[in-house]
């Protein structure tokens, strides 16, 4: 999980200098260029807050001086009004961002990423506004004569002081934000990031996960705002503008999105460059403007980007870790019941009064012609779709209309038609993800590394090896998913839908662009799968893997169940032969003929 | 009563405007997902080459109707060369890029262009010369001035030229055949690159138009003049369902007016609340916008 020592003691190294460089600073810099320092380093912790929205989770903020200004405005008033000291305003600080993010957060949560441009923007402006027209905050001329932060009877109020309390600051901040990116909420992000949909199918609650990303980033925020309120004395309206907020955007995008160290270089650059750039003159802000212009062409990852793909050791844990709840249980009993499904498409009847039972410990498939019906059962079964009608059952439990994490909670996962994974992550956070629904280890014991939550996440991490391994995928772990051959792409997504635990797996066309090697691997692959106790049904068009592999076939057409039993009672039943291929048994010379041999192997 | 009709026509007045610069972020949302921050800048060089054009032709004595055309002629034909230039230089080379990093060169050229602006012509309000007459009719009470209806025409027959030029021409349906699906289109042979030029520039055009009418309705312009039409704009083409041309339309008259009666029965103090808080309020209920179901999701 850690990166190997060679490259810790490289950025050991290049952080302790870099420390050093900071902490001589004060003894010789003037108090301008410590102004300018904390400004950068202001930047720094905002930037690293909206990174957390923008740069793990993939959803973009343009309000984000809102949370900026009600931390520093929170802090103002119970200093001047309340006479609370410094410190006492933090605690109501950040209750009160992390609130105005689930207020901000929970509108947004049903609309498409890019209504989230306008929403966030809109919500920071109505922040500024009220701020500006409030008598209680002071109007367009703010709130003045804060008291300076209170440390061991020492007022920090000289620009060395101040500078030191920055960087306290910002290596709280560091710590937090990196802690989250490492946990399990972190990697729940990063998929919705990649693809929500998919994350969601997968048993990540995307709604919840996409609320905490605005909690956490408000957080962050607001701790930077009470910051600034302690920092100046004096705060008004125009430190909070949609402009603010565009800077703060500017630093995470500029930097590197998701990446801690890119995000630093980022608030370097957009507070330290107009700076730079003051022997322009009046030109600055043009050339400043130009310039970002040109970093972006030539960049336009950002200055630092995020690695996806990294080098990675899994700790190895018990051989027998690769326990699924089915294990052991007996076979032949009922897991799935289905009872008259039907839905539609715009007036097409897709699936129409389709019954059916899944037992456990067996391997079923669905075939039938394209647009069957197939895909639409397994959306139905997994929650992406909300059926018209019918009676879905799990264990006896209805799951009809639960949403998909919740179906993948209870034990039924599945992979996709198309491959479906987190390209931009490595192959072992996949599975991780994947695993999400069976993580035991809570925020707060990820945020401050507990003894019992490193125990528990170290467990995780052998389980990720183990089914990474029983994929055969272990030397590929640090890889980047999106890099990897299509073969393996198909073997990771059967991995990361194991790591849910399933007691049934559902798997749409693995066989898919899979060549005749691959495909004798697959069907061993299914069969250790069931071995596990795990029971599989999958959707597949290659009749050889479907004969070979299964122990019932459902054949469906149009809609509707035509068929179901043994493989060989299939394969002689005239109506799947009439449906499939349309005439008769013995005429099919010409169109297929290896597809046709096959069938009546 | 009277009040009422008063604020609709002021609404519909500066709605227009809006509708105009919100085709603008639509329609280059459509085709290629991108927030256009520049787009209201675009809007606000269009006012000022018009007042430069303007002040010069009328210091030589030209007719106030002939150094009209010219100066509104030459601000459309300088800021669609504009907007096929920004293309060009800043957002053609980051299609294939990360949707932010798009983004935020949209918004350096935005800045680029405010401050720009800000050093050839420095940063007070620039005055228009006095082309309009406040003349017009009454229709029970409620005064409607010449201009006003002036205006608010030529928005119209625009915005329908549009229309007409998006459905019923050849390049028109390239530009929908790129909105649903880039790939494809550049498979049967459309060139893709250009008709996204050819967005920016129609964009571009209908921004200038609406600044130079700005600058003679209100006539006071000034470098910063672009944000906040570029955001009300901005906020009509999502609540009309950003990417549809009617919804932008739409979506900028209920802009307008929304502005006009917040202004008129409350506090101009707080009408962008008002019109945030009726957007978020109409998304919430509407996830896709008021005409937003034609918008086509990428998967």
């Amino acid at each position: 999980m850690e990166d190997l020592p060679a490259s810790r003691a490289v950025a050991g190294t290049a952080l302790a200098a870099l420390a050093l460089g900071a902490g001589v600073l004060p003894f010789w810099a003037s108090d301008y260029v410590l102004d300018v320092a904390i400004t950068i380093l202001t930047y720094g912790i905002l930037g690293l807050g909206l990174n957390i929205v923008v740069g793990y989770a993939g959803l973009l903020d343009l309000g984000y001086a809102a949370f900026f200004a009600i931390g520093a405005y929170t802090t103002a008033l119970l200093e001047t009004h309340v006479h609370l000291g410094f410190w006492e305003t933090l605690p109501p600080a950040l209750a009160l961002a992390a609130l105005s993010g689930v207020v901000i957060g929970y509108p947004t949560l049903r609309l498409r990423s890019d209504y989230l441009a306008i929403v966030t923007l809109g919500f920071g402006e109505i922040v500024r506004i009220i701020a500006t027209n409030l008598d209680i905050t002071g109007g367009p001329n703010g709130i003045y004569g804060i008291n300076p932060p209170v440390l061991f009877g020492v007022e920090l109020s000289s620009p060395a002081q101040l500078y030191g309390l920055a960087w306290a600051f910002l290596v709280v901040v560091l710590l937090f934000t990196r802690r989250l990116a490492t946990s399990r909420l972190g990697r729940a992000w990063l998929s919705i990031r990649e693809d929500e949909t998919a994350a969601e199918a997968i048993g990540v609650p995307t709604l919840r996960v996409k609320l905490l990303a605005y909690v956490m980033g408000a957080l962050v925020g607001g701790f930077g705002g009470s910051l600034f309120a302690g920092r100046f004395g004096a705060i008004d309206p125009t430190g909070f503008t949609y402009l603010q907020s565009i800077n703060v955007l500017i630093v995470v995008v500029l930097g590197g999105m998701g990446s801690t160290p890119g995000v630093l270089l980022g608030a370097v650059i957009v507070a330290g460059l107009p700076e730079a750039l003051r022997f322009l003159e009046l030109w600055r802000e043009f050339g400043f403007a130009i310039g970002l212009i040109v970093l972006m062409l030539v960049r336009p990852q950002g200055l630092w980007p995020a690695p996806a793909s990294r080098r990675v050791v899994l700790p190895e844990g018990d051989a027998g870790n690769l326990v699924f709840p089915g294990a052991g249980a007996a076979r032949g009993e009922p897991l799935l019941a289905v009872a008259s499904l039907t839905h539609e498409f715009g007036g097409v009847r897709a699936v129409s009064e389709v019954s059916l039972e899944v037992r456990r410990g067996e391997i079923l498939s669905i075939i039938g012609p394209n647009g069957a019906g197939k895909t639409t059962v397994f959306n139905c079964l997994t929650g992406v779709i909300r059926p018209r009608a019918g009676d879905l059952r799990f264990r006896g439990r209805p799951i009809a209309g639960l949403p998909p994490h919740r179906v993948v909670a209870l034990g039924l996962s599945r992979t996709f038609q198309g491959i479906r994974l987190f390209p931009n992550m490595p192959a072992y956070e996949n599975v991780l993800v994947g695993m999400d629904p069976h993580h035991r280890v809570s925020l707060p014991g990820e945020i401050f590394r507990l003894p019992g939550t490193r125990r528990d996440a170290s467990e995780h991490l052998a389980l990720c090896r183990s089914l990474l391994r029983f994929v055969d995928l272990e030397g590929a772990a640090g890889q980047r998913a999106g890099d990897l051959s299509y073969g393996d792409q198909r073997r990771l997504e059967i991995a990361r839908a194991l790591g849910a635990r399933p007691e049934i797996l559902l798997l749409d066309e693995p066989a898919a662009g899979m060549n005749p090697t691959e495909k004798g691997e697959l069907m061993a692959l299914i069969r250790r799968i069931r071995d596990l106790g795990v029971t599989v049904v999958l959707i597949e068009h290659d009749m050889m893997l479907v004969m070979q592999v299964s122990d019932r076939v459902l054949v469906m057409d149009h809609g509707a169940l035509i068929s179901e039993g043994r493989p060989e009672e299939i394969q002689r039943d005239p109506r799947v032969i009439d449906a499939y291929l349309g005439i008769e048994e013995g005429e099919e010379a010409g169109a297929e003929p290896e597809e046709a041999a096959l069938w009546r192997s | 009563m009277q009040a009422f009709f008063q604020y609709t026509v002021e609404g519909l007045t500066i709605g227009a405007f809006y509708a105009l610069v919100a085709l603008g972020y639509t329609m280059v949302y459509g085709i290629i997902r991108l927030i256009n921050f520049a787009h209201g800048d675009v809007f606000m060089v269009g006012a000022f080459i018009g007042w430069s054009v303007l002040v010069t032709l009328l210091g030589m004595h030209w007719a106030m109707a002939a150094a009209f055309l010219v100066a509104l002629a030459l601000a459309l034909a300088g800021c669609g060369a504009l907007g096929v230039v920004i293309d060009r230089v800043a957002y053609q080379p980051l299609l294939a890029a990360p949707r932010l990093s798009i983004l935020i060169t949209a918004l350096g050229v935005s800045l680029a262009l405010e401050n720009g602006v800000l050093l050839l012509y420095g940063p007070g309000f620039l005055t228009y010369p006095h082309l309009i007459s406040t003349a017009g009719f009454d229709i029970g009470g409620v005064e409607i001035s010449w201009a006003q209806t002036a205006m608010f025409v030529i928005s119209v027959v625009l915005m329908f030229a549009l229309y007409l030029v998006v459905h019923r021409t050849y390049v028109g349906t390239a530009m929908r055949a790129l909105a649903v699906d880039q790939d494809a289109a550049r498979l049967m042979g459309i060139d893709v690159e250009r008709i996204i030029q050819l967005t920016f520039f129609i964009g571009s055009v209908l921004a200038a138009a609406a600044g130079v009418m700005e600058g003679v309705y209100y006539t006071q312009i000034s470098f910063f003049m672009g944000f906040l039409v570029g955001l009300r704009a901005f906020t009509a083409a999502v609540l009309g369902g950003i990417g549809n041309i009617p919804g932008a339309m739409a979506g900028g008259l209920l802009i307008g007016l929304l502005e006009a009666y917040s202004a008129g029965y409350l506090s101009s103090r707080w009408t962008d609340v008002f019109v945030f808080l009726v957007l978020i309020g109409v998304l919430v209920v509407k996830p896709t916008g008021l005409f937003g179901e034609r918008v086509v999701e990428r998967m």
